[in-house]
């Protein structure tokens, strides 16, 4: 029995000291003195595993920091992941945001106005993170969508090389369509996802409202204001006409809403479809379909059919994914290592390497001369080197991707007709804080 | 225990013994639930360093939030048809395996399994199967009513979360009338027949009145299941198409954290408690007096 009880002891003895060593994790690793452990919350699941090769790739020129990679379970959304982790006391030390949310943590992220990069960051990608006068974001990924094209079916349509210059209006794109159709092909796939309709195609008549930047986030300030007329809007009611072609030329017309994500890339990257609304990242995926030999390219959604109207000929791009550095539970030798991370990304060459050849990422700095791999982002980077761009919304509300999202999903069902679609827009902006 | 003397005395036992549940229960439920009461009278978005109090303006807002209302009345459809149908199809199950059926305890185990698997899991495989292999096989056939995705139509939609809620509680709820009905004494079950009862009479006027307790455990899991669905409802229509399926746990959880206003997501959460806890209390109270002997 005696015996029985120093078992006990022991394992008790052992239990504490296992909590305890659990506990104090932040002590370990104490034989190397500069050894510094940083973490990034990573929100792009695609490039989850650049990642990790990119912080190993880091590691060997600074052997003191280690980067650790934490990926936002998918289903999640960044801002969630990122409150959760500073509710529990424990956010990471740089973290990947949409831009919309930079605002929301700018009492607790470092301001990274006086970095080095900031000198080299392309025109108006830090000005959506810049309040009083201090940025607070590094921008890491310039996305961009609208029309992507199969060039093998395309130009067996118009019997030729397809200019993809020559669809500049409404009906040039329903030509377009027709000249697919009498190939022998479907000439596009509309993807009912609530994400993509309300996050990518509706804002692109807010976008369109005109080229000055300034002006459309007037526009969004008169939409919440309720004083704007949705159904006599030219952008607007011309992005919807664009889109009734979309519908009727859609290879799912029949059940519009039961198409999937997945379906897009596999039947553009096959060749039974000549085009697919969506945007350079769905890359990836159409590569493992791939039958035209890499050639792809993007068109833009016309508004009109005016060829000099503004958004005819642009592209809609911005920058997406932005990285914060937190200021409140990381240590001076974590937010130097942070930042060295960034610069790292920007200046070395391993970096650059990780960001345009391996995450095949469009990055918002000019020092980077790095072409594109991948024809979506080789298109995008020659649409903005044109000049031919148009800023992608990407300060929109929360929620207005599901919302919104939800109302063009029922006027592409036909359960509700233009006019219930712009009412539906126009209460859900009177409902924004 | 009970003849130790003094209050200390009496209470140091006690909590020696509840004093770690009592813990954890404290630390994991009634203190983020009495915070989270607290929250619904501030403006909180979930991670400014500041905010207000705005006493009962979010609960006015629930009021107001027609949204809330409309998809609590979807519940209550989804939930009255589920639950009669998860308590019909188990109480079925449940009588047909437990006649001495060849292999019934394989059949049990089968119809147990669904239960096993996580919701998420559940809904990504029925997604599958309704938006690909029902299609695929509608097409060939050329069956209209499975040609096109059941996912893309509202009604069917609907239809298709309750056909797998079913699917999934089914087994489970089984498990509970199969031990109630093997609790039904064989003795008055012979006497009857020796009495010349029919197999009807003998379900109606005994094995039924003497299964009450069972159905009330049953009814009672279902709808508070039912009523919380969630991860179903996520994984298998994303609450569409074009929100139609979007039950009520899914609008408090969007309303507080995609339209980030945790004040009036609190709120809605907190009503619906109350709700489903007075449908569920009711529910048990009334049903306790049907209970009867054998």
């Amino acid at each position: 029995m005696k015996s029985l009880k120093w078992i006990q002891a022991i394992a008790l003895m052992l239990m504490v000291v296992m909590i305890v060593a659990a506990c104090g994790n932040k002590s370990g690793g104490s034989d190397k003195e500069a050894a510094v452990k940083i973490t990034l919350l990573n929100s792009k699941g695609e490039i989850q595993s650049q990642l990790e090769d990119a912080a190993k790739a880091f590691k060997e020129d600074n052997p003191n920091i280690t980067v650790e990679i934490i990926p936002v379970p998918s289903g999640q959304s960044p801002f969630e992941k990122a409150s959760a982790l500073y509710a529990s006391g424990n956010p990471a030390t740089i973290t990947m945001l949409d831009t919309g949310d930079v605002e929301k943590f700018k009492d607790r992220v470092l301001d990274l106005s006086g970095e080095k990069w900031m000198a080299d960051t392309v025109d108006r990608s830090t000005a959506l993170t810049t309040f009083d006068g201090k940025n607070y974001a590094f921008p890491l990924a310039i996305e961009g969508y609208g029309f992507i094209y199969n060039k093998a079916v395309v130009d067996q349509a118009v019997g030729g090389t397809f200019d993809p210059a020559s669809i500049n209006t409404t009906n040039a794109l329903e030509q377009l369509f027709q000249k697919i159709e009498a190939s022998g092909k479907a000439p596009l796939i509309i993807s009912p996802m609530d994400w993509s309709l309300g996050a990518h195609y509706l804002p692109l008549a807010y976008a369109g409202q005109s080229a000055d930047t300034e002006a459309v986030a007037k526009f969004v300030n008169y939409l919440k204001a309720g004083t704007v007329d949705l159904a006599s809007n030219n952008v607007f009611n011309g992005l919807l006409d664009t889109f009734d072609v979309m519908t009727k030329y859609n290879i799912d017309k029949a059940s519009p809403l039961s198409g999937t994500y997945e379906r897009g890339p596999e039947v553009l990257g096959k060749g039974e479809v000549g085009i697919w609304f969506q945007g350079n990242w769905a890359w990836p995926q159409i590569s493992s379909f791939d039958t035209a030999n890499g050639q792809y390219g993007f068109l833009p959604v016309p508004i009109s059919n005016n060829p000099s109207d503004f958004g005819n000929t642009q592209i809609s791009s911005a920058v997406s994914k932005r990285l914060v550095l937190d200021k409140e539970k990381n240590t001076a030798e974590q937010q130097a290592a942070g930042k060295k991370f960034l610069e790292w990304m920007v200046y070395s060459e391993k970096g650059q390497d990780f960001l345009v050849n391996k995450a095949n990422i469009i990055p918002a700095f000019k020092n980077i001369t790095l072409e594109a791999k991948d024809p979506l982002a080789k298109s995008i980077s020659e649409y903005i080197a044109n000049g031919k761009t148009e800023d992608s919304m990407s300060t929109l509300p929360a929620d207005h991707w599901a919302k919104i999202g939800a109302s063009m999903q029922k006027y592409l069902a036909g359960a509700g007709d233009r006019a219930v679609l712009t009412k539906e827009i126009q209460e859900y902006w009177k409902t924004v804080k | 225990m009970i003849t130790e003397k003094g209050l200390w005395n009496r209470l140091r036992l006690r909590l020696l013994f509840t004093g770690p549940t009592l813990f954890a229960f404290l630390a994991v439920m009634i203190i983020p639930f009495l915070y989270g009461i607290y929250l619904t009278f501030t403006n909180w978005d979930g991670i400014s360093t500041s905010s207000s109090m705005v006493g009962f303006d979010n609960y006015l807002s629930v009021f107001k939030d027609t949204v809330f209302w409309k998809t609590f009345l979807l519940t209550l459809e989804y939930v009255f048809i589920s639950v009669v149908l998860i308590n019909i199809v188990a109480f079925l199950l449940a009588y047909i395996l437990t006649s001495g059926l060849k292999g019934q305890s394989i059949f049990r185990a089968g119809f147990f399994i669904p239960n096993l698997v996580g919701g998420i899991v559940l809904g990504f495989v029925w997604q599958f199967i309704f938006s690909n292999v029902i299609v695929f096989v509608g097409k060939e056939m050329s069956i209209p009513l499975f040609s096109n995705s059941w996912l893309a139509d509202p009604t069917k939609a609907f239809w298709a979360m309750i056909i797998v809620t079913v699917w999934q509680y089914a087994g489970y709820m089984m498990v509970i009338y199969v031990a109630g009905l093997m609790n039904v004494p064989k003795d008055i079950l012979e006497a009857a027949s020796i009495d010349g009862a029919s197999l009807w009479t003998k379900m109606r006027k005994m094995t039924l009145p003497l299964m009450v307790p069972s159905f009330i455990v049953c009814i009672f899991l279902s709808l508070q299941r039912c009523f919380m669905v969630y991860d179903l409802n996520i994984s298998l229509t994303k609450g569409g198409p074009f929100k139609s399926t979007e039950m009520v746990s899914m609008h408090v959880y969007e309303k507080a954290f995609l339209s980030r206003d945790y004040g009036v997501g609190q709120a809605e959460a907190f009503v619906l408690f109350l709700l489903v806890a007075t449908i569920t209390i009711a529910q048990v109270y009334f049903s306790k007096k049907l209970e009867v002997e054998a």
